[in-house]
């Protein structure tokens, strides 16, 4: 069940990043084939005014929920300086009350909008360009901050009973070669 | 009292070592909560219209442009053709390597992924000619900094969308310096190298150089495609994003065939993963930046600077000092959203240029990111070189000292910042 929402959330925000940015070429690319006189009466019976606006629901749909995922892959960045110097003890419960806040916040947030987001249901609004009901767009507020508040209380679970958080390596990029593959130039003159 | 209620607030929340995104929310809620009237709906709302930008979509954009660029291929042809140049000059590859980060930054918007684009095939070839591993991740952790500053950069996008200055100015006026700070690092690079007799490559033939140039070319044309097309009013900062980022992919899958099709998922996963930490901070940080202008604070601060009479030398030293020490304490992206929109009206009362505070900032996040205790550069080059990191916080001296010589000039001479976009006449 918990692998199911894990595979679901990283399929999503792949194909919204990844939607987004064919989105914005193809928006990008039909703007210049529009200015060819030839293709121009093609063109002109479709319209992509509404590419941009599409495009920032994507990525703010992909901002909430990566966030969640950010807290499950540990790269939300903090001040660790000073609770790393202090001792094991007091470290523990320092970051255990660092975790429940980010689960506090993410609630109060999520009932904020949640709350907002009922309020719009019983109106007719629609955005500009899409023109799609208002709630359904601003639902990713309470969606995402609910799952990233269920994701803080399960690495202060984990933590709780392993002690480890997760952590995340900038340096480890996929796909970049061990040293044996590298560059190497032959000759070596002193 | 209120503004020292925030600041303290926020001080103790960030020192528990909880996400900056979650310690700028939480002082806002709570402020609002106990001190004020705001209506807190209005608070849930701000979540989604703080992102209702499309000039932020330039971000997630650069960084999956800079996902797929760091996967090798780009790198590593940039690299042989910095070597195919400067390798038989004294220190060649780590001139080599200097040049290669600035190549890389100007298709890179993050300084990380320079270093580890860069570093993680140069140190590796400059360890097996028998250079010193303090040299080589000196000289890496160092010139990896110029990825922010190079453009296209992401400081400079968070810069112009938080303070609503022109990032195709803030790019163009990037330029000057970052090839002025490359120039500088090679130079300390080379001096180091002679004194101490490092060894040299055999020249390359023109031949040999064409070909390198040849090889490197679809890497260095996402360069003129960038920056020309913002520059040339072809496309907006955004879109040239997107575009970088389907030419990155184009390139690393088809033409470099770096990365199989199959892989393609976990690299977009990877760079939503980045992209969507920084878009979280950007939101909170738009609370935090709303419940300043609504409690007047920036305003309050440039009243007494100017009641005070101080001036721009004084104002500008404070601002490396309070930069200088964020940047002992926290990331810069999160440096640069908490206090580019305190700093910019004080900035502006005093009329100082937005372009050259904004690059005057940048500069500042770079030194911050090659000294400890959180110089991210550093951690990313001392697991590539396999260094400790005191070790390596020595290793950089030479040229953490020459980024701070000029880190004096870039905020006393304006106009290393402001004369390119001046000539050119963007605003």
């Amino acid at each position: 069940m918990l692998r199911i929402l894990d595979r679901l959330e990283e399929t999503l925000i792949a194909t919204l990043i990844g939607g987004a940015t064919l989105l914005i070429f193809v928006a990008v690319v039909h703007r210049f084939a529009s200015g060819i006189p030839l293709l121009y009466p093609l063109m002109q019976r479709i319209d992509l005014s509404w590419a941009q606006e599409l495009c920032i629901y994507m990525f703010v749909w992909m901002a909430k929920f990566g966030a969640a995922y950010g807290v499950r892959t540990g790269i939300h960045v903090g001040v660790d300086v000073l609770i790393n110097n202090l001792e094991a003890s007091i470290r523990r419960w320092v970051v255990l009350f660092g975790l429940l806040c980010g689960a506090l916040f993410t609630f109060v947030i999520g009932t904020m909008g949640a709350k907002f987001v009922i309020a719009l249901m019983a109106t007719d609004q629609v955005s500009p360009d899409l023109e799609l009901p208002s709630w359904i767009v601003y639902a990713c507020i309470p969606l995402g901050s609910y799952l990233m508040c269920f994701r803080f209380l399960q690495v202060s679970w984990s933590f709780i009973r392993t002690g480890a958080l997760p952590h995340h390596d900038p340096s480890q990029v996929e796909g970049i070669p061990p040293a044996h593959d590298a560059f190497h130039p032959e000759g070596v003159v002193r | 009292m209120n503004a020292a209620f925030i600041f303290g607030l926020l001080f103790a929340l960030m020192l528990t070592g909880m996400p900056i995104s979650i310690s700028l929310g939480l002082t806002v809620l709570t402020f609002l909560f106990t001190m004020t009237q705001v209506p807190i709906e209005s608070v849930g709302l701000k979540l989604f219209t703080g992102l209702d930008n499309f000039q932020i979509m330039a971000i997630p954009f650069f960084i999956l442009a800079g996902t797929f660029l760091t996967r090798g291929g780009v790198a590593r042809r940039m690299i042989a053709f910095t070597v195919s140049m400067v390798g038989h000059w004294p220190g060649g590859l780590g001139l080599a390597g200097v040049g290669a980060c600035a190549m890389f930054a100007a298709v890179s918007g993050s300084s990380v992924a320079t270093v580890v684009a860069i570093g993680s095939i140069i140190m590796p070839a400059m360890v097996d000619h028998g250079f010193p591993r303090r040299f080589g991740a000196g000289v890496i952790a160092t010139s990896g900094a110029l990825g922010i500053l190079v453009p296209p950069s992401i400081i400079l996008v968070l810069y112009g969308v938080s303070t609503n200055s022109s990032i195709g100015a803030l790019f163009i006026a990037g330029i000057v310096p970052g090839v002025m700070l490359a120039v500088m690092l090679g130079t300390v690079t080379w001096f180091v190298a002679r004194r101490n007799d490092y060894p040299r490559l055999p020249r390359a033939s023109w031949a040999e150089r064409f070909r390198a140039f040849r090889e490197s070319f679809w890497g260095l044309a996402l360069i003129a495609i960038v920056l020309g097309g913002i520059y040339g009013g072809i496309f907006t900062p955004t879109e040239a994003a997107a575009i970088a980022a389907v030419y990155a992919f184009v390139i690393t899958v088809f033409v470099y065939r770096d990365l199989r099709i199959v892989d393609v998922p976990r690299v977009l996963l990877n760079a939503a993963n980045l992209s969507a930490m920084l878009l979280y901070i950007i939101t909170n940080a738009v609370l935090f930046s709303f419940l300043m202008t609504s409690e007047q604070i920036p305003q309050a601060m440039a009243a007494w600077i100017i009641d005070r009479q101080f001036g721009v030398w004084t104002f500008l030293l404070v601002v490396n000092i309070i930069l200088l020490m964020a940047g002992n304490v926290m990331d810069p992206s999160s440096i640069l959203l908490i206090m580019a929109p305190i700093l910019f009206p004080l900035a502006m009362s005093l009329h100082i240029d937005p372009v050259h505070l904004g690059i005057l900032m940048a500069v500042n996040m770079e030194v911050g990111l090659c000294h400890p205790p959180v110089g991210l550069n550093l951690y990313v080059a001392s697991g590539i070189a396999k260094m400790g990191i005191s070790e390596l916080t020595v290793a950089v001296l030479p040229w953490l000292g020459t980024m701070l010589l000029f880190l004096v000039m870039v905020t006393y001479i304006p106009q290393i910042s402001l004369w390119l976009p001046h000539l050119l006449g963007v605003r």
